[in-house]
């Protein structure tokens, strides 16, 4: 009897777990530095960043792009052909001790820029990109479809910053 | 066992022609441009497939690009498009020639049709620089195929898609800038 009592209440945990990892999680990572210095893991659940996304209102969602509204198409094409064209490094900028290098890696845009003390990587989904600009078309950015989007991208690290001692990772799992 | 095997290994040897075949159609132009700037300890490398550059000519502003069409208007300052497209169609049936040759006592500049490739060499040794621009006919044709004040650059760019090497060569004494066609990155 306890045996199926215990399995029962185990299945609760375990079925929420199946279901945010089906779902996906986004995982803020912050290790401070220092002997003091604090390390928090932050995980979300995309399924309830999601709904909570529904709840911004939205004039906070609203971006008026003016002029720029026109280039959203031609933007898109960009984007279409580059997720069609093969892999390489698109981008190398080296000055004396910064580097800057832009690389298409499968579905994504890799982003890393080097300097004395400070290591940024992004990498950009270029789907995510895509619905982005899809919203911008419609005036407003949706974070419903971007958490969405997000979802696409998962086992990425979105970005991961170095400076000095801190270092601040973010990723979908 | 053995005749399975057999025959996996010879559909393989079959196949791995036709395999690097695809993956040789597959490949893709790319567009290379390297800027470098020594006194800077600068350098600029940007790779992209040519189908990448082509879209992006369509975030130029209208009124430079509309269409694939670049618009000199009053840009062309002494030459229009129209002046251009007249000199290029009688200089086009010279055949190979050095269509044009300037030489001053601060440069040099020269003109010529090889083959289906149009040189032009800039040189000023007193300033240090040379200028090496290489384009086939066929893209100058296109460049050119726009109507009065327009260049088709959306068109051109069709046409280097079947270029290979280097286009543009630049060396002055603070630069270095190359643009080059290839299929890797």
């Amino acid at each position: 009897m306890l045996i199926k009592i215990g399995a029962a209440l185990a299945a609760v945990p375990m079925s929420l777990l199946a279901l945010v990892a089906a779902t996906g999680v986004l995982v803020v990572d912050v290790r401070e530095g220092g002997p003091a210095g604090h390390h928090f893991v932050v995980p979300v659940p995309l399924a309830l960043a999601e709904v909570a996304s529904a709840f911004v209102p939205p004039d906070k969602a609203h971006v008026d792009l003016g002029d720029a509204r026109q280039y959203l198409p031609a933007a898109d094409d960009v984007l279409k052909a580059l997720a069609e064209a093969p892999d390489g490094e698109l981008v190398r900028v080296d000055q004396r001790d910064e580097k800057v290098r832009i690389a298409k890696v499968g579905p994504d845009l890799v982003i890393a820029v080097t300097s004395p003390g400070e290591d940024v990587s992004v990498t950009v989904p270029i789907s995510l990109a895509r619905t982005v600009l899809g919203d911008l078309e419609d005036g407003q950015v949706t974070p419903r479809s971007l958490v969405a989007a997000l979802r696409e991208a998962r086992m990425t690290t979105l970005a991961d910053v170095r400076q000095g001692e801190q270092h601040v990772r973010v990723t979908v799992w | 066992m053995k005749r399975s095997v057999v025959g996996l290994l010879a559909v393989t040897a079959l196949a791995a022609p036709v395999g690097s075949r695809v993956w040789a159609q597959t490949r893709v132009p790319w567009i290379h441009v390297r800027v470098e700037e020594p006194r800077n300890d600068s350098k600029v490398s940007v790779n992209l497939p040519l189908s990448v550059a082509q879209a992006a000519l369509n975030l130029a502003p209208e009124k430079v690009l509309s269409d694939g069409r670049m618009h000199l208007g009053h840009a062309g300052k002494g030459l229009s498009a129209t002046d251009v497209r007249r000199m290029w169609g009688e200089l086009r049936a010279s055949g190979d020639a050095e269509i044009v040759s300037v030489e001053d006592k601060n440069e040099t500049v020269k003109i010529a049709r090889l083959g289906d490739r149009i040189r032009i060499r800039v040189e000023s040794p007193e300033r240090n620089e040379s200028v090496s621009i290489e384009m086939p006919v066929g893209a100058v044709d296109a460049l050119l195929s726009g109507e009065g004040e327009s260049l088709n650059l959306r068109a051109a760019f069709g046409e280097l898609q079947k270029l290979r090497g280097e286009v543009v060569k630049v060396d002055d004494k603070d630069t270095k800038v190359r643009i080059w066609i290839d299929e890797g990155n």
